[in-house]
C-alpha cells in the first residue's frame, strides 16, 4: 500500500522522533510513505487568523502536490496539518459544487482532490487493528496510559469526519491492541493552549495544567498524545523554567508510534524516547519495557 | 466626560444588519441560526477570560458592532480549537467569524490588545514566506528579540538544543518562487518582513 505522506514543518523541526518513528512504524506495516514531492508550510494558526486567501492558496498547492504524484489519499501525522489540508478539500469541492449548479463550464472543475486523513485515521481505517496488532513483538504490559487527543484529531466534527470529537476511542483502541492499559479521563480532547506556546505562556500554563492534574487523578503513568502541539505544549512546561506549572507532575508526554515502535520491538535508540524532555525511560524500565 | 449612560431601548428592528449580511456572504454563517443555548461559551477553555464569551461574539455580530468585534481582546487569544462551532446545534461557525474579524482588523489597522500574539502570527508567516516552510528556532530567536525579552525560555531554549530539537540546515521548499508568489496576492502578509 502506498500513500502521500505530509510531515508538516514540526515534524521536520522540533518533533523528528514522531516523523522517524512514524516512518518505522509504517514501514513494519508494509505501507510505503511516499512524501509530498516539495510541500509548503499549511500556515498554520498564523495563515487562517490573518488571512484566509493565503491560507487556501498555500493548502491549494499542497494538495496539487499530492495530485501529481497519482496517490488518492494524503496522511498527516499532524492534526494541524490535517485540519488546514482537509479545509481546503471541503472548500474547494463546496466552490465546484456550486458552479457546477449554475451549470458552468464543466472544464475549470478542480482535478480529482485527494483524500486527507490524520495518523490515527490512517492506522484505524485503512491498516486496521489486527493488521496493527500482528508485528507486537514486546506486548506494553504494565503500562497504564491517558490517550489524549488534543483539538483538531477529531473536531469540528464536520470537517474531521473522524471518530467522535467528545468521547473518541480510535488511540485508546491501538494502544489497548499493544497490550496497554488505558484509563477513562475527562481531558481527552481539552485544548493544550495550542497556538500560543511562545507569546501567551499564561494560557498554555493554565490549559496544560488542567490536562496534566486531570491524567494524574485518572492515575495514568504517561500521556499519549498524536500532535506535535500537544507534545510540546505539555511536554515543556512540566517544570524547568520560571515559566513552569506550580507543581510537577512529571508525567511524560509520549508520542503514539514510539510506543507501537517500542511494542514492535525496535530499540530505544531508534525511537527517539531520549528526546523527550520529561524523560519517560525509567517509567518503562520500571516496567521492564526497555 | 463621563461616559453616556442613559438608558435608550434597543429596536433591533432598527438595527445595523450590514455585518449580518456580510458575514453571512462572506464566510456562509448564518448567526440567525443562534438560540443562544450558550454551549459555545460554556465549552470555550478559554472562555473564562474572555472579554466578549463566543456567544456574545455571536450576538455582536447580529447587533452590527464592528468596532467591538474588531478590538476585543477575544479576537486575539481564540485558541481555534473548534469545541464552540463543535457543539453548537445549529453549526454556527464561530472561529470562522473571528478569523473575518480579525483580518479585517489587519486590514484597517485596528489596535490589537494582544500585540505579542500578532507579532508571533506575523513572524510565523515571514518564516513561510522566507522558506515556504516554518523554522521554528529562527521564529523563536526573532519573537524574543523584537517582544524585547529575549532571555524569555532561555533554560528550555537550552534543554531543547542539548536534546537536538531543533534544525539549523535544510528545510526549506525548493521552488520558493511558488510560495512567494501567493504571499504578493496577499494584502496583509504582503508588508510582513
Amino acid at each position: 500500500m502506498s500513500v502521500a505522506y505530509f510531515p508538516g514543518c514540526s515534524l521536520h523541526g522540533v518533533s523528528r522522533e514522531y516523523d522517524r518513528t512514524t516512518r518505522l512504524v509504517c514501514e513494519r506495516l508494509g505501507v510505503r510513505l511516499e512524501e509530498v514531492y516539495d510541500w509548503n508550510c499549511c500556515g498554520a494558526t498564523a495563515g487562517h487568523s490573518m488571512d484566509h486567501e493565503l491560507t487556501m492558496g498555500l493548502n491549494g498547492r499542497n494538495l496539487a502536490q499530492v495530485s501529481l504524484m497519482n496517490l488518492d489519499s494524503v496522511m498527516t501525522p499532524c492534526p494541524g496539518c490535517f485540519n488546514r489540508l482537509k479545509n481546503a478539500r471541503v472548500r474547494i469541492e463546496a466552490t465546484a459544487a456550486r458552479s457546477r449548479k449554475k451549470e458552468q463550464s464543466m472544464k475549470d472543475r478542480p482535478a480529482k482532490l485527494p483524500k486527507v486523513m490524520n495518523l490515527l485515521q490512517f492506522l484505524v481505517e485503512e491498516i486496521g487493528l489486527q493488521q496493527i496488532a500482528k508485528p507486537v513483538t514486546v506486548p506494553l504490559e504494565g503500562l497504564k496510559l491517558a490517550a489524549y487527543y488534543g483539538c483538531l484529531n477529531t473536531r469540528p466534527r464536520k470537517i474531521a469526519e473522524f471518530d467522535d470529537s467528545e468521547q473518541p476511542v480510535s488511540m485508546d483502541r491501538i494502544l489497548d491492541t499493544l497490550g496497554a492499559e488505558t484509563v477513562s479521563w475527562s481531558h481527552k480532547t481539552e485544548c493544550c493552549g495550542g497556538p500560543f506556546t511562545a507569546s501567551e505562556v499564561g494560557i498554555v500554563l493554565d490549559l496544560g495544567h488542567q490536562v496534566l492534574e486531570a491524567a494524574r487523578y485518572a492515575t495514568a503513568d504517561a500521556i499519549v498524545v498524536a500532535c506535535p502541539m500537544c507534545q510540546l505544549n505539555l511536554d515543556s512546561r512540566q517544570g524547568v523554567d520560571g515559566n513552569a506549572l506550580p507543581f510537577r507532575p512529571g508525567l511524560p508526554v509520549i508520542y503514539l508510534t514510539q510506543l507501537i515502535a517500542l511494542a514492535y520491538g525496535f530499540p530505544v535508540r531508534r525511537t527517539g524516547l531520549r528526546r523527550l524532555l520529561v524523560e519517560p525511560l525509567s517509567l518503562l524500565r520500571r516496567k521492564g519495557l526497555a | 466626560m463621563d461616559a453616556d449612560t442613559t438608558y435608550r431601548p434597543l429596536f433591533l428592528n432598527h438595527i445595523d444588519d450590514s455585518l449580518r449580511t456580510e458575514i453571512k456572504r462572506n464566510c456562509s454563517v448564518d448567526v440567525e441560526l443562534c438560540m443562544e443555548c450558550g454551549k459555545c461559551s460554556g465549552g470555550c477553555p478559554n472562555g473564562h477570560v474572555f472579554d466578549y464569551t463566543p456567544r456574545k461574539i455571536v450576538q455582536l455580530v447580529k447587533l452590527g458592532d464592528r468596532q467591538t468585534l474588531m478590538t476585543m481582546d477575544a479576537l486575539w487569544i481564540c485558541l481555534s480549537c473548534q469545541a464552540c462551532v463543535d457543539r453548537c446545534p445549529s453549526g454556527i461557525d464561530i472561529p470562522a467569524i473571528l478569523d473575518y474579524m480579525r483580518e479585517k482588523a489587519c486590514r484597517t489597522g485596528a489596535k490589537t490588545s494582544r500585540p505579542l500574539v500578532r507579532l508571533f502570527h506575523e513572524l510565523v508567516l515571514s518564516s513561510i514566506r522566507g522558506h515556504g516552510r516554518v523554522s521554528e528556532l529562527d521564529v523563536a530567536l526573532k519573537y524574543n528579540w523584537k517582544a524585547g525579552q529575549p532571555f524569555k525560555d532561555a533554560r528550555l531554549g537550552m534543554r531543547m538544543l542539548f536534546k537536538g530539537k531543533f534544525r539549523f540546515y535544510g528545510n526549506g521548499v525548493k521552488q520558493r518562487a511558488e510560495v512567494r508568489r501567493l504571499f504578493e496576492k496577499s494584502v496583509i502578509a504582503k508588508d510582513v518582513s
